[in-house]
């Protein structure tokens, strides 16, 4: 990482003393770290709070439940726990951001792949906050139904893939930092929460590392390369839908108002080219890859993107061609 | 390094990113990056981040009895520096780059043109009947609304944003440019109305100016625009919502 910095920066250095007008270079790239870092910024800043609730609810899930109490609640029939497995966002309002740490933990206390995994992908837009803001957006048209239907198809696809491997820790979730805090199920009240806290500190930072890498990866392409030439892009049935879904991965923005941004491509892109924005941006986007890439074994992540990326086209595609 | 070491840095960063936050929230710059609905967000989270700061720091002191189980190990060895360092990353950054919202530099790359029915709904676009109190919003949407762009040209125009020379134009004309932005500047996307200004000194691109004068429609590639012929251009400070929310 030190050699890679300094080799930036030593490129950067020569990149101004060698042109023309060091000046105007000076300013040109003053100019575009100012912009990177209002974009960075504005993105880590939205998504912070999110990353924190969600490890708290990773911390409490941590201290609170025991690896039965989990198996228990879990159905053990796959399409059950598919099903209840997207259905879960339903209590634990949590957007992509949150949902991530909340499942690995789930998933190291055993709570079954395929359900846990399920949850992991519809929990971003199956949530009370993402319905009500779609809702909001759309009415309760094609759209709004659309959405959640095509989350939930997606998910549970996905997540019925895991189905071979129902409670087992280590060939889905990576494993965890060494641990700093007892995992004694006894202790007072005080001392539990304590460690809910401790828990979600360390989680915090973990993830948040990863939350800050995406998020500076998603500034530097938004700020280097040309957005208007792909919004350009709207006709035939296949072309927008992989634009927008881009587009979606590019933004990295919280699922709880990604409606609102959709509705504003309404009337410009085609509604397949929206419901793949809708659909897709929730599961995958750069910040949230990162924090998977953290979170999960590497084919884990393979599958968590690939599955969403080739169904979110066949639907978008599909919807384009019934529709026109 | 060593359990208590890595604490001490950890509760440090964690109120660091606490009273960023609450910082940009007390300055109003937070509304340089975010929509407004999320401030009361931001603003949990950093009461949220300074209590997390002291249960940390409360846990590197020595313990006895049954909390003594809270801190089993002698190191931390799940995490390096780096990851001290990257999430402090945007505390640094928010120390060492002035907050600026998004202005005239990002527009090359981002391009004019927002999708217009953001504001609009699905119920048509509604407006004050005095146009004096439109924003560059409504009138980059009325031109775009057949059923308003035909009454347009001679209405008194009252509008701000920040000055963007737009190679398209002639000379002596700019474009009055804003951002529209749902969730954060990362969704933003510009508009902008053209300002016929041959008057004073040339301002600079990302000078923030107040405008007033009557309107014209213009074209600029094969699409109509809203030009406003000004009687008077006054420079402002960037207003305290930089931005406009659809």
């Amino acid at each position: 990482m030190v050699v890679f910095v300094s080799v930036l920066a030593l490129g950067v250095g020569l990149w101004i003393a060698l042109s023309p007008e060091p000046g105007a270079q000076a300013g040109f790239l003053a100019s575009r770290l100012s912009t990177l870092t209002t974009i960075f910024l504005g993105i880590f800043i939205e998504a912070a709070p999110y990353l924190l609730l969600g490890t708290l609810a990773s911390g409490i899930v941590e201290i609170f439940f025991s690896p039965e109490e989990i198996i228990r609640f879990s159905p053990r029939q796959p399409g059950l726990a598919a099903g209840l497995g997207s259905l879960l966002g339903l209590f634990f309002p949590v957007c992509e951001c949150g949902v991530i740490p909340l499942t690995r933990r789930l998933l190291a206390k055993r709570m079954p792949a395929v359900m846990g995994l399920t949850f992991l992908l519809a929990a971003p837009v199956l949530n009370p906050i993402a319905i009500a803001s779609t809702y909001s957006a759309f009415g309760s048209g094609p759209v709004f139904w659309g959405r959640l239907a095509a989350t939930a198809f997606i998910a549970i696809l996905t997540g019925l893939s895991f189905s071979r491997y129902p409670a087992v820790l280590s060939p889905v979730v990576r494993p965890f930092p060494a641990p700093v805090v007892g995992e004694s199920p006894g202790g007072s009240p005080r001392s539990k929460w304590v460690r809910v806290a401790l828990h979600a500190g360390d989680e915090f930072f973990e993830m948040g590392r990863y939350l800050v890498l995406g998020a500076s990866l998603a500034a530097l392409m938004q700020t280097f390369l040309p957005r208007q030439a792909l919004l350009s892009l709207t006709q035939g049935p296949v072309v927008p839908v992989l634009v927008l879904m881009l587009l979606a991965v590019l933004l990295s923005v919280c699922s709880t108002v990604d409606a609102f941004i959709a509705l504003a491509f309404t009337g410009i892109f085609p509604p397949g080219a929206i419901l793949a924005f809708l659909v897709f941006g929730p599961m995958v986007d750069i910040k949230s890859a990162w924090m998977y890439l953290r979170a999960f074994s590497p084919w884990v992540v393979l599958r968590l993107l690939l599955f969403p990326l080739v169904l979110s086209i066949i639907i978008g595609v599909l919807v384009n061609l019934l529709l026109t | 390094m060593p359990i208590r070491t890595y604490r001490a840095f950890q509760a440090l960063i964690l109120a660091g990113l606490g009273f960023f936050l609450l910082s940009k929230v007390w300055s109003g710059t937070v509304l340089f990056y975010i929509n407004r609905r999320f401030v009361l967000l931001v603003l949990l989270g950093g009461l949220g981040l300074l209590a997390l700061a002291q249960v940390v720091l409360n846990s590197r002191r020595p313990v006895s009895g049954e909390d003594r189980e809270l801190e089993p190990e002698s190191t931390h060895s799940g995490f390096s520096g780096w990851t001290l360092f990257w999430v402090a990353l945007p505390i640094l950054l928010g120390i060492l780059i002035p907050a600026r919202p998004l202005g005239a530099d990002a527009l090359p790359q981002r391009g004019f043109g927002a999708p217009l029915s953001a504001r609009d709904r699905g119920q048509g676009v509604v407006l004050p009947a005095d146009s004096s109190r439109w924003d560059i919003l409504d009138w980059v949407q009325s031109v775009e609304d057949p059923a308003l762009s035909a009454g347009l040209t001679g209405k008194p125009a009252d509008i701000i944003g920040f000055v963007y020379h737009d190679p398209r134009l002639a000379d002596g004309q700019f474009l009055a440019a804003r951002y529209t932005l749902t969730c954060c500047v990362a969704d933003a996307f510009a508009i902008g109305i053209a300002v016929e200004w041959d008057r004073g000194q040339p301002l600079a691109d990302n000078t923030w100016v107040h405008i007033q004068g009557p309107v014209d429609i213009i074209e600029i590639d094969g699409q109509p625009m809203a030009r406003i012929q000004a009687s008077s251009i006054e420079e402002i400070p960037i207003p305290d919502q930089p931005y406009i929310i659809p």
